[in-house]
């Protein structure tokens, strides 16, 4: 039988830590921002980011997709890391025993919060070996200069660490779809990298996700 | 702060509160003994409250224990939100809780038919505790509970 008071034992509930309003603070007379545990949050303006993505142009070239792509890594190495460290204290477990339920759904509202778009998991290929990866409303995608080829590069870097350290396997990540080329969101598949060797070519050759989907299933 | 006395206090500049304003803020706060009796009430008999709907839900599901137990979770989270949301008069404190939130856990965990028999059967057990005069005092809350917990949001959002 299901027991209320052994539910109840230490009185807690864990809800929706990631809420917007519970979750952004301020200090504002020494001029910041925080989360709810007091670490520093940035407010980023659109111009700053567009200026970023010219700048880098500018001065790199070609290049700047791979330094976008570097960054992504380095952001996502840490984010790992805190968002990890915030759920185990919020819900008083160790992340090993938190339920994958709860902890995607707290990426997304994470996600959310922080103001980078909506982000959503499908795990429909999952049985061969791929995670797919939505965002729509990306604000990195949004001011980035349009292009032929996906432009989600610091995403794209995010990602492949984050899923990386969450399964313990090296991953790769590759974008199909993006708001720059003219699509309605973002779309990443994320696998082991012989796997999806095949899918720059198919994304340069301007194939759909769907079909590069396909592709990729059924190449065995 | 409830919303409504937010909406009362929070504009800079504005004049004196005219008679309107001033019986939306007296109404709230003569009702505020009530919801502090209704609050306590919901707080100290929690386990009480909550067990026989947990052994009816039970009985009446074919569902495993630990997906009735994932959905009596569910619903005393839900019941601590509405009690908040009564106490403050201000039913949409439960978006914020709620929404995005609850219905996709539920639908992971696919209790959401659960949730719903668990609400009805809320509302009966709660008819057993509370005057007629307190439950319509919750009854707001637990509309909008019922709403957020049943609307499963798509994979996809619109935009």
């Amino acid at each position: 039988m299901v027991s209320v008071a052994d539910l109840l034992v230490d009185g807690r509930l864990p809800g929706n830590y990631f809420a917007h309003d519970l979750y952004v603070f301020g200090s504002t007379e020494l001029g910041l921002l925080e989360n709810r545990r007091g670490d520093r949050l940035l407010a980023i303006p659109d111009p700053l980011l567009q200026g970023i993505y010219s700048g880098l142009e500018k001065e790199t070239g070609q290049a700047s997709k791979l330094v976008l792509y570097n960054c992504g890594r380095w952001w996502g190495k840490n984010f790992y890391a805190r968002f990890c460290e915030e759920l185990a204290d919020y819900y008083n477990q160790s992340l090993a025993s938190l339920a994958m339920v709860e902890f995607l759904q707290s990426l997304q509202q994470c996600w959310k919060t922080h103001g980078w778009g909506q982000i959503t998991l499908d795990v429909t290929y999952r049985d061969h070996g791929f995670i797919g990866v939505a965002i729509w409303h990306s604000p990195f995608t949004g001011v980035a200069p349009s292009s032929q080829t996906p432009s989600g590069d610091l995403e794209r870097g995010v990602l492949e660490i984050f899923f990386s350290q969450l399964t313990g396997r090296e991953l790769h990540c590759v974008q199909t779809s993006c708001t720059t080329t003219g699509d309605d969101c973002n779309r990443f598949i994320l696998g082991l990298k012989p796997r999806l060797q095949p899918v720059d070519a198919l994304v340069a050759d301007g194939q759909s996700h769907q079909s590069i989907m396909q592709a990729l299933t059924q190449q065995g | 702060m409830t919303l409504k006395l937010d909406a009362l206090f929070d504009a800079p500049g504005r004049p004196y509160l005219d008679t309107d304003d001033l019986s939306v803020l007296s109404q709230y706060i003569s009702s505020i003994p009530d919801r502090i009796v209704v609050y306590r009430i919901l707080r100290d008999q929690e386990v009480e409250i909550m067990q026989p709907i947990a052994d009816a839900l039970q009985q009446v599901s074919s569902q495993p224990e630990m997906v009735v137990e994932r959905s009596v979770r569910n619903g005393l989270l839900a019941l601590r939100y509405v009690a908040m949301a009564m106490l403050l008069d201000d039913p949409t404190y439960l978006a914020g809780r709620l929404q995005d939130w609850m219905a996709e856990i539920a639908q992971a965990y696919d209790t959401q038919s659960l949730d719903q028999q668990l609400l009805q059967l809320l509302q009966q057990q709660l008819a057993k505790v509370l005057t007629p005069a307190q439950c319509r005092l919750l009854q707001p809350g637990l509309a909008t509970a019922q709403a957020l917990m049943q609307a499963g949001q798509t994979v996809v959002p619109s935009r």
